[in-house]
């Protein structure tokens, strides 16, 4: 495969997940908490392909989900784009992809991205992010990404094969 | 040497991706029109996709919140049934909630809402994030007369406004629960104006500004809005009922607690008002 028909792959594969988490994930709720699909898409984005392919694919599954929320345009582009590069720099020079390591680091990610996201986003000016009920938010949807992460590393190993012990 | 190239990539791969997201911060921060006809465009495209998929999986999301909120679902029905029970009893009392209301509006001159122009819209997603819980979006947009800031009702009263900019066939409903949310009310029978605002998901609106503490208010009285000059809201639209009365001894104001007579929390078709203070004010 080549490295455009990989992008092609991936962009693909944001845009049927971005779908299916308006449509079918954020209904699925625990004590009102959705999971965190776009968050976990950039999480196991950075694991999978590194540092650069974290951080392109936080950046746009970040933009796709800024069109639905009513915070601020670009928020959670900025927030995923650093999450996704920051993971996959760790995943390169720490981790080394042992998978029930990237399983609870997507997990202890999603819980930190939603706090960073809160914090940032109050301080943008935006009301009601930063409340009684983050930490719930945060557990819940940890635990819920959790899950998710197999499939979500699984679904990036197959957008870009070439990868898999290859260079980033 | 090709490590370095590929960390000296991302680095700058980052960087740029970085900068273009503050960029967009600030420009929407800016309300820049041409970024937010761009967000309408994008939403637009992916809008089909979306509509065919909720078809789709409507039918699993509906079977999840049947699973999951069978306990309150359960003891919501026994709520309704105990206040059927009690609205039978009061029937031959007051015949009519809503014909009392409206001859409460008449007295003082208010106007209806059925007089406003509106469109009917269709729900099509609640919340989509975890930090949205007090806005949905309907299928009625900016192509119908729908414009930013105008009032949104169900038949039980006043349950939001339309929040920034629609889209084409979209836009987005902020909800009276939320917190930030400030409507101008009129307890029916008073002439005080007074502001409510929001109290959260599941919560009362409180009144907290504006209502003097020698205005006589009963539990169980009818809070409109108010419609003052050139507010965003027609006067008359009902708001709720008075359950709670405190009293600020130092600001010598009444405190109220107002349960909304409209329930946001399961919303399938709401109307927007297409009202324009400028225009009918």
């Amino acid at each position: 495969m080549t490295m455009a028909g990989a992008y092609v792959r991936s962009g693909l594969f944001l845009l049927t997940a971005l779908v299916l988490h308006l449509a079918l994930f954020s209904d699925l709720r625990v004590l009102g908490v959705a999971p965190e699909v776009p968050l976990a898409l950039a999480v196991t984005a950075g694991l999978v392909g590194g540092p650069e392919r974290g951080a392109i694919a936080g950046f746009a599954i970040g933009l796709g989900i800024d069109l639905y929320l009513p915070t601020l345009f670009g928020l959670s582009a900025l927030i995923y784009t650093v999450w996704g590069y920051a993971v996959g720099l760790l995943e390169e020079r720490i981790f080394r992809s042992a998978w029930w390591i990237n399983v609870l680091v997507t997990a202890a990610a999603t819980a930190g991205g939603l706090l960073v996201y809160a914090v940032l986003g109050e301080l943008l000016g935006e009301v009601n992010l930063y409340t009684d009920r983050l930490y719930t938010v945060m557990i819940v949807a940890a635990a819920y990404n959790l899950v998710l992460s197999l499939p979500l590393l699984g679904l990036w190993h197959w957008s870009w094969p070439r990868l898999l012990g290859e260079e980033r | 040497m090709a490590t370095g190239t590929r960390t000296g990539r991302s680095r700058f791969t980052l960087i740029f991706l970085l900068l273009t997201s503050a960029t967009l911060l600030t420009l929407d921060a800016r309300d820049f029109e041409p970024l937010q006809r761009t967000e309408e465009t994008l939403s637009d495209l992916i809008s089909p996709l979306r509509s065919g998929a909720d078809r789709v999986f409507e039918p699993v999301g509906d079977a999840w919140a049947g699973v999951t909120g069978y306990d309150e679902l359960e003891s919501e029905n026994d709520a309704l049934r105990q206040e059927l029970q009690k609205l039978e009893g009061q029937q031959i009392l007051d015949s009519d909630a809503a014909i009392r209301l409206e001859s409460l509006l008449d007295v003082l001159g208010l106007p209806y809402v059925q007089d406003i122009p509106n469109v009917v819209g269709e729900v099509v997603t609640a919340n989509v994030g975890n930090f949205d819980r007090y806005s949905v979006q309907i299928n009625r947009g900016a192509e119908d007369g729908i414009r930013n800031g105008m009032p949104v009702v169900t038949r039980g009263g006043l349950i939001g406004r339309i929040d920034g900019d629609p889209g084409r066939g979209h836009s987005r409903v902020t909800l009276l629960t939320d917190p930030s949310f400030e409507v101008g009310v009129l307890v029916v029978g008073t002439e005080d104006v007074a502001l409510a605002s929001g109290g959260g998901r599941g919560e009362p609106l409180m009144v907290t500004k504006g209502l003097e503490i020698d205005t006589e208010v009963a539990v169980g009285d009818e809070v409109v809005t108010s419609g003052v000059d050139r507010s965003r809201y027609p006067p008359g639209i009902p708001i709720g009922t008075v359950t709670d009365i405190d009293f600020d001894e130092a600001r010598l104001l009444q405190l109220l607690t107002v349960a909304p007579s409209a329930n946001t929390d399961s919303l399938s078709f709401v109307t927007v008002l297409l009202y324009d203070p400028l225009e009918d004010g």
